[in-house]
């Protein structure tokens, strides 16, 4: 078990690495390149301090990075549980009535809702919110200063809603399919005609046999939630990693884009790793 | 009487066959034409640029919706019901040109392995692609765009390049998939030789599969397109993102400036993602990596 722990966590370190090298050759080729810029990423001084256009006060990097990070954070914890348990709960519900096609007609309303481009969703959020409620809309329009701040987790909510429901209707397809997959192998037929019941092969044996595979899907969906919050958080004026990527990119700042890049591709590379853990058999 | 049949109907009758197989990839493309088709017949609008259209702000002589104007007019005056549809022309074509020239390349680099005889040819691509899982799509194609200074054909290699990345490792299942089934066996058997047996047999097949592939891409391009649009990312050009971003500055003044654009891309990409499930459905495209 160590031994396993141990070599997948080098497979994921060296991801992480290759991962960030390539970033820096992606930076390279499009800065100076394509946008004939003279700052190349192996310079020390193309390395400057917080632009004063991404945070409001004098900050470091680090503590820009930590302040994005529990942003990002909190929109993460809301979606990611949310795919997961609503997307394997309803997959399997969607695969144990397998005959009557419920999968597709459970992942149709989140699939449809995909179809709605992100970036206008959360700025429709905005006006509703101005008209209806007559307040300000966007994430950065309005701070608590005292009590509970539950309006930054609404603001969470908005930007996770989109990825949240995409997530959710890819989530249900793939479990469905592999759960009938595993029910249409041929000794589900022989249990059938030895006297076995529905539920107690799906649950008994089915379910059992495809645990492994299920386990794999489960960061099926993060690379592409994370991906969104690229669009989202700069939409809805949220100050997460997604929108220090895009001010830094327009900035041309390679602290911001290497950090907030390399922030996103750990959560994936976590994920990926925990996922490994727990399904070996999908390293 | 001649029973024997003319030289024409022999070459039509495997020509027949075929359409026959396909007839349902064939009637969704009806459709996809006429979609297309209505999308593009709206060139009235010329290549008006965003500066134009919302960047009057002293004198606007926008209206809100109506019988004449549906979505109602921008700061210049001019239908955001026809400038929608020219934008959302633009998307789509884009959308096609970049999902097009992403199969092309993912293709053409399985191919670079498929007739190596060796069970190990697609771990390479495999490896690779389980590594670039973790770097998300859209941060890769933000960086390229953004940096790079937009326009359209950043734009389109940028989401071409992901596009082959990803489908990459789809592929060289769909080829491995095909090696083992029991016709090949046989075909092996008797004497075929590889290079035979993989143009012959497992190439059609996957070529078979590419439509759905395409169908089931467009509108997730459409959407990245969009959102790069949205950003600033995607040159000074007429898209819906760029319309919605603009849109902005007048959401009490005229807040159908930024809703109706994105209300039309709305039904457009459903329209699409409807015809790409059903396409991928009738051609058994199966599962793809979701990615963008």
């Amino acid at each position: 078990m160590i031994r396993h722990l141990l070599q997948r966590l080098l497979v994921a370190t060296i991801r992480f690495a290759a991962a960030g090298i390539a970033l820096l050759v992606l930076m390279e080729f499009a800065f100076c390149v394509l946008g004939e810029s003279d700052r190349h990423v192996w310079h020390a001084e193309s390395y400057t301090p917080v632009p004063p256009e991404l945070a409001s006060r004098p900050l470091t990097w680090e503590e820009l990075l930590r302040e994005r990070l529990a942003m990002t954070g909190r929109v993460l914890l809301l979606a990611v549980p949310g795919i997961l348990l609503v997307g394997h709960a309803w997959g399997i519900l969607g695969a144990r009535l397998r005959r009557y096609r419920i999968a597709r007609l459970l992942s149709a309303p989140f699939a449809a809702f995909a179809c709605v481009p992100g970036f206008w969703f959360v700025v429709l959020v905005a006006i509703y919110s101005y008209f209806h409620w007559q307040r300000p809309g966007f994430a950065d329009d309005l701070v608590v200063g005292r009590g509970p701040d539950l309006l930054s987790w609404w603001h969470a909510a908005v930007v996770a809603l989109p990825g949240l429901a995409a997530g959710i209707a890819w989530q249900i397809r793939a479990v469905a399919g592999e759960l009938e997959r595993e029910a249409a192998q041929p000794w589900v037929r022989s249990l059938f005609l030895a006297g076995a019941n529905d539920e107690e092969i799906f649950y008994g044996r089915v379910l059992r046999r495809s645990a492994p595979n299920l386990a794999a899907l489960a960061d099926g969906t993060l690379p592409a939630l994370l991906g969104s919050l690229v669009v989202l958080e700069p939409a809805f004026r949220y100050p997460g990693l997604g929108s220090l990527l895009v001010d830094s990119i327009r900035l041309g700042s390679y602290p911001g884009i290497l950090l907030a890049a390399l922030s996103l591709v750990a959560f994936a590379t976590a994920a990926a790793f925990l996922r490994e853990l727990a399904a070996p058999s999908s390293a | 009487m001649n029973r024997r049949q003319s030289k024409l109907a022999r070459s039509m009758l495997p020509f027949a066959v075929q359409l026959w197989r396909m007839r349902r990839a064939l009637l969704l493309s009806i459709p996809y034409l006429l979609l297309f088709g209505w999308l593009f017949s709206g060139g009235t609008a010329g290549d008006p640029r965003p500066e134009e259209l919302y960047g009057i702000r002293d004198a606007p002589q926008w209206k809100a919706p109506d019988r004449e104007h549906w979505f109602g007019t921008t700061a210049n005056g001019a239908d955001l019901f026809e400038l929608t549809r020219l934008a959302m022309a633009t998307s789509v074509s884009t959308a096609v040109v970049a999902v097009s020239l992403g199969i092309g390349f993912a293709l053409l680099a399985v191919s670079l392995f498929v007739f190596d005889p060796r069970a190990s040819r697609f771990d390479g691509i495999e490896r690779l692609a389980r590594a670039g899982r973790t770097v998300p799509a859209m941060v890769g194609i933000a960086i390229l765009t953004g940096a790079g200074g937009g326009g359209l054909v950043l734009v389109i290699g940028a989401i071409a390049a992901a596009a082959a990345f990803h489908l990459c490792p789809v592929l060289a299942r769909w080829f491995r998939e095909g090696e083992e089934g029991f016709d090949l066996i046989a075909a092996r058997i008797v004497g075929l030789s590889r290079r035979e047996i993989v143009i012959g047999r497992i190439f059609p097949s996957v070529l078979r599969r590419l439509p759905g592939v395409f169908a089931s891409l467009v509108p997730v391009a459409v959407l990245a397109e969009m959102g790069l649009a949205f950003l600033g990312f995607a040159g000074e050009r007429l898209s819906v993102g760029t319309m919605v971003a603009r849109g902005r500055a007048y959401l009490i003044e005229a807040p159908w400036m930024a809703i109706h654009p994105g209300l039309f891309a709305t039904a457009v990409v459903l329209a699409l993602s409807l015809l790409g499930w059903r396409v991928s459905a009738a051609l058994r495209t199966g599962p793809l990596p979701r990615f963008l």
